[in-house]
């Protein structure tokens, strides 16, 4: 199983200046600083489960953008009735990225207080048609082209390696930067 | 025009395009009165929280979002408020329903009534109670031009009263 930041260089490298960036709180946000991303970035350091209606409220607010949502698999277990939301509103410019490590990574490793989920099928099961499990970063590109390309919102799923011993650098910028520097 | 029209027509007066919801029954009417507007989306969400992102991610996109909700999903509403509106200096225009209050009479409602305002107050969100003999248009366009000038929340509480 590949670790993260293969999938985040991959994923951030086929963003262009048309695309939004969303992330959820933890390592993608604090990483997300110190890389070269085309699109705006908004990046959450608080508010788990934020991210996908945030983006929602993006890519119903701006249809000519594709918004890409990143959100952690702690993150989503908090309010997984997210799923649902994004279904019944159906905007075709949103993807959300899902981080499947199965812990609460940047709150110290911790374990999830689950079983291991079925995402895809839960996603499923909330009425998102546009499912897709990505296992190699190498995949990601003809997932994302798939994904702008579906008729409805997509989700990916993206299986990643917990590394407890992962250097992630802490976060770097504060809110008002972020806010300050996204525009539309 | 009924007091949910008045609401809605200072909604659209405002400038609102996306309005997120989580239902009771008196939202629900006003949601209803939302429906028929041509200027604003009406969103139905899961939860409370959702609704508070998506009007968020609205103004950050360029348009303006509103959250109506019932006072029990504005206690919901605590982590998201200081995480992300408060943290980012957002601007978030809430429109709750005052469920438990004397007007209200429905009695399971009243635990709720009784620590809304003081939980507003706690939580140092600005907020001010509907008048329905004034003009209610005008109260929620002023609610939400304060949330763009203080780039934060602010809160109309209404009652089922207020909608007829």
């Amino acid at each position: 199983m590949t670790g993260r930041k293969p999938f985040l260089d991959a994923l951030v490298g086929l963003l262009t200046p048309a695309d939004v960036l969303v992330s959820c709180l933890g390592a993608n946000a604090r990483w997300l600083p110190h890389m070269t991303v085309a699109a705006p970035v908004f990046a959450l350091c608080d508010s788990m489960s934020a991210a996908i209606p945030l983006a929602l409220g993006i890519a119903l607010t701006r249809p000519d953008r594709h918004v890409v949502a990143l959100e952690g698999d702690g993150s989503l277990l908090m309010s997984p009735n997210v799923l649902a939301t994004v279904a019944a509103a159906g905007p075709p410019n949103l993807t959300m990225v899902l981080w499947v490590n199965g812990h609460y990574e940047s709150s110290g490793g911790q374990a999830l207080p689950a079983a291991p989920m079925d995402w895809p099928a839960l996603a499923r099961a909330a009425g998102l048609r546009h499912v897709e499990t990505v296992t190699e970063p190498a995949g990601l590109a003809a997932a994302l082209v798939a994904a702008r390309g579906a008729p409805g919102p997509a989700l990916l799923v993206l299986p990643i390696a917990f590394d407890p011993a992962e250097s992630i650098p802490p976060y770097s910028e504060r809110p008002g930067e972020i806010r300050a520097r996204f525009h539309l | 025009m009924t007091g949910a029209e008045r609401i809605v027509a200072g909604l659209e007066a405002a400038g609102v395009t996306l309005a997120a919801s989580v239902p009771d029954t008196w939202i629900g009417r006003l949601m209803a009165a939302v429906r028929a507007s041509g200027k604003i989306r009406a969103l139905d969400v899961a939860r409370e929280e959702e609704a508070v992102a998506v009007a968020c991610g609205a103004n950050l996109a360029g348009g303006r979002g509103a959250v109506l909700i019932q006072n029990a999903g504005l206690l919901n509403c605590g982590g998201i408020l200081a995480g992300l509106v408060e943290l980012y200096a957002l601007p978030c225009f809430f429109i709750v329903s005052l469920r438990g209050d004397y007007r209200d009479p429905v009695y399971y409602h009243a635990p709720k009534g009784r620590v809304t305002e003081a939980t507003l107050q706690a939580w140092r969100l600005p907020y001010a109670i509907a008048n329905r003999a004034g003009d209610l248009g005008a109260q929620v366009r002023r609610g939400v031009d304060f949330t763009a000038e203080s780039r934060g929340p602010f809160v109309l509480l209404i009652s089922g009263e207020d909608l007829a």
